[in-house]
C-alpha cells in the first residue's frame, strides 16, 4: 500500500495555521479566530470570574476533540478517541480537578450540591448517597460516552461499507445501502456535537 | 531580512506590538492566553515589517489542484495534459494494486460526496461571511479615521474663523476707543460750557452790581441837586420867574392870535 503515514504526518499541520501577526488575515484564519472567540464566549457565559481561568483549557480541549473526531471520519485514519484509555485519561483528571477545586475553595457549598433543594426530610440520607454515587459516576460517564459514540459510529460505517462493497456485484441492494451509509456519515459529522456535549458537561461540573 | 531594522523602526514596531498586545488582551476571552503567545516572537528579526500578503489565495482548479500545475504542463502537453496525468496515475495505482479497493474506498466515496456537497453548497456563504468579518474590522478603523479627519478639518475651519474674528476685534477695539474718546470729549466740552456760564454769571453779577451802584449814585446826586435847587429857589426868584412866564404866555397868545387871523 501507499505510505499513508507520510500524508498523515504532514497534512494535519495545514488545518490550523498559527495565528499571524497581521491585523487582517486570510479567510481560514479569520474563520477559525471567529469560531474560537464565539465558542469561548458561549462557554464562559455562566461562569463567574474564577471560572475564566479554565477558558484556554476548555477551548483547546474542544478544538482537540473536534479535530480528532472529524479527521477520524476520513478513510484509513485512526481516531484516538475511540480508545477508552484516552477518554478516561481526559475525563478523570479534569473531573477530579473540578471536585477538588470546589472542595478547597468552598467546602460547604460543594458538599451542599450533593443535596438538591426542597427534599422532604426523611429522604435526605438516601438522597445523599444517591448524589454521591452520581458524582463519582460522572467521569466514567464522560469518558465512556465519548468512546461509545465514536466507536459505534466508526463501526457502523465500516460494517455498512463492507456490506455494500460485498454486495456490489448484486446492484440494487447496494444502492439502498449506499444511501444509508451516506446518511450515517452526515449524522456522524455530528461527532462535533459530541464534543459540545463533552465540554459542556465538563463545564457544568464546574461549580466554581 | 538582510539588514537589521534601525533602532527607530525597532522602537516603532515594538510600540506597535505593545499596542497590538493590548488590543489582543482586551479582545475577548482568550486574550490572556494569546498575550503569552505573542511574547514568543519578540526577537528583532521577527519584529521587522512583514511583506504584504496577496489579496486572494492562489488560483486552484477543482478546488484542490493549483493552477500552476496546469500552466506548468501546458507547453508540453496542452490543455488535457494534467488530466491525463491524473488518469494515468490512478490507473497505475489501481492496476499495480498499490491501492486496493476495499470497503474503505466505499466509505471514502460517501464521505467525499458529503464533503463536496457541503463545500459547494455552503462554500460561498462561508467565504462571504469571512470576508464580511474582515470588512467590518476595516470599516471600524476607517470610521475612526474618517471621523478623525472630519473633526480635524472642522477644527481647521474653526481656527481660521477664530483668526478672522481676532482681526475683526481690532476694528472693534478701534471703534470702541473712538467712542470712549468722543464721550470724554463731549464731557469735557460740557464742563467747559458750564465753567464759562458760571464765570459769566459771576461777571454779570458784578456788572449789575456796578451799574446799580452807579445808578444809585446818579439818582442820589440828582435828588440832591434837585433838592438843593428847589431849596435855593428864593421867593423872589419865584415871582420873577412866574412874571416872566406870564409875559411869555402873553406873547405866545398874541402870536397865536396873529396866526389864526392871518
Amino acid at each position: 500500500g501507499i505510505p499513508l503515514i507520510a500524508l498523515a504526518l504532514t497534512l494535519p499541520w495545514i488545518l490550523f495555521p498559527t495565528p499571524s501577526t497581521r491585523w487582517l488575515n486570510n479567510r481560514l484564519i479569520t474563520l477559525q479566530g471567529w469560531f474560537i472567540n464565539r465558542f469561548t464566549q458561549q462557554l464562559l457565559l455562566p461562569l463567574n470570574l474564577g471560572g475564566h481561568k479554565w477558558a484556554v483549557l476548555l477551548t483547546s480541549l474542544m478544538l482537540f476533540l473536534i479535530t480528532l473526531n472529524m479527521l477520524g471520519l476520513l478513510p484509513y485514519t485512526f481516531t484516538p478517541t475511540t480508545q477508552l484509555s484516552l477518554n478516561m485519561g481526559l475525563a478523570v483528571p479534569l473531573w477530579l480537578a473540578t471536585v477538588i477545586i470546589g472542595m478547597r475553595n468552598q467546602p460547604t457549598a460543594a458538599l451542599g450540591h450533593l443535596l438538591p433543594e426542597g427534599t422532604p426530610v426523611p429522604l435526605i440520607p438516601v438522597l445523599i448517597i444517591i448524589e454521591t454515587i452520581s458524582l463519582f459516576i460522572r467521569p466514567l460517564a464522560l469518558g465512556v460516552r465519548l468512546t461509545a459514540n465514536l466507536t459505534a459510529g466508526h463501526l457502523l460505517i465500516q460494517l455498512i461499507a463492507t456490506a455494500a462493497f460485498v454486495l456490489l456485484p448484486m446492484m440494487p441492494t447496494v444502492a439502498i445501502l449506499t444511501s444509508i451509509v451516506l446518511f450515517l456519515l452526515t449524522l456522524l459529522e455530528i461527532a462535533v456535537a459530541m464534543i459540545q456535549a463533552y465540554v459542556f458537561v465538563l463545564l457544568l461540573s464546574l461549580y466554581l | 531580512m538582510s539588514d537589521m531594522p534601525t533602532q527607530q523602526e525597532q522602537d516603532k514596531y515594538s510600540q506597535l506590538v505593545n499596542r497590538k498586545s493590548n488590543a489582543v488582551k482586551s479582545s475577548g476571552p482568550l486574550g490572556a492566553g494569546l498575550v503569552q503567545l505573542s511574547h514568543l516572537h519578540t526577537s528583532p528579526n521577527s519584529q521587522a515589517p512583514v511583506p504584504a500578503l496577496p489579496e486572494k489565495g492562489g488560483k486552484t482548479r477543482h478546488g484542490i489542484i493549483p493552477e500552476e500545475l496546469f500552466q506548468l504542463l501546458y507547453p508540453k502537453t496542452g490543455v488535457t495534459g494534467p488530466y491525463m496525468l491524473g488518469a494515468g496515475l490512478l490507473t497505475y495505482i489501481l492496476s499495480k494494486e498499490i491501492y486496493i479497493i476495499n470497503h474503505e474506498t466505499f466509505a471514502a466515496a460517501c464521505m467525499g460526496t458529503v464533503i463536496i456537497y457541503g463545500v459547494t453548497k455552503f462554500g460561498p456563504d462561508v467565504a462571504a461571511f469571512a470576508d464580511k468579518l474582515n470588512e467590518e474590522k476595516v470599516q471600524k478603523a476607517q470610521e475612526v479615521k474618517d471621523l478623525a479627519m472630519t473633526s480635524l478639518a472642522q477644527a481647521i475651519q474653526d481656527e481660521k474663523k477664530e483668526q478672522w474674528r481676532a482681526e475683526g476685534r481690532q476694528m472693534l477695539f478701534e471703534a470702541k476707543r473712538n467712542n470712549v474718546a468722543m464721550l470724554l470729549e463731549t464731557n469735557r466740552r460740557e464742563r467747559v460750557h458750564m465753567v464759562t456760564n458760571e464765570v459769566k454769571k459771576r461777571l454779570d453779577y458784578q456788572i449789575a452790581l456796578q451799574t446799580l451802584h452807579r445808578r444809585m449814585e446818579q439818582e442820589h446826586m440828582v435828588n440832591w441837586v434837585e433838592k438843593n435847587v428847589v431849596t435855593s429857589i428864593t421867593p423872589q426868584q419865584e415871582k420873577a420867574s412866574i412874571a416872566k412866564c406870564i409875559t411869555d404866555l402873553k406873547v405866545l397868545a398874541k402870536v397865536q392870535q396873529a396866526k389864526t387871523t392871518a
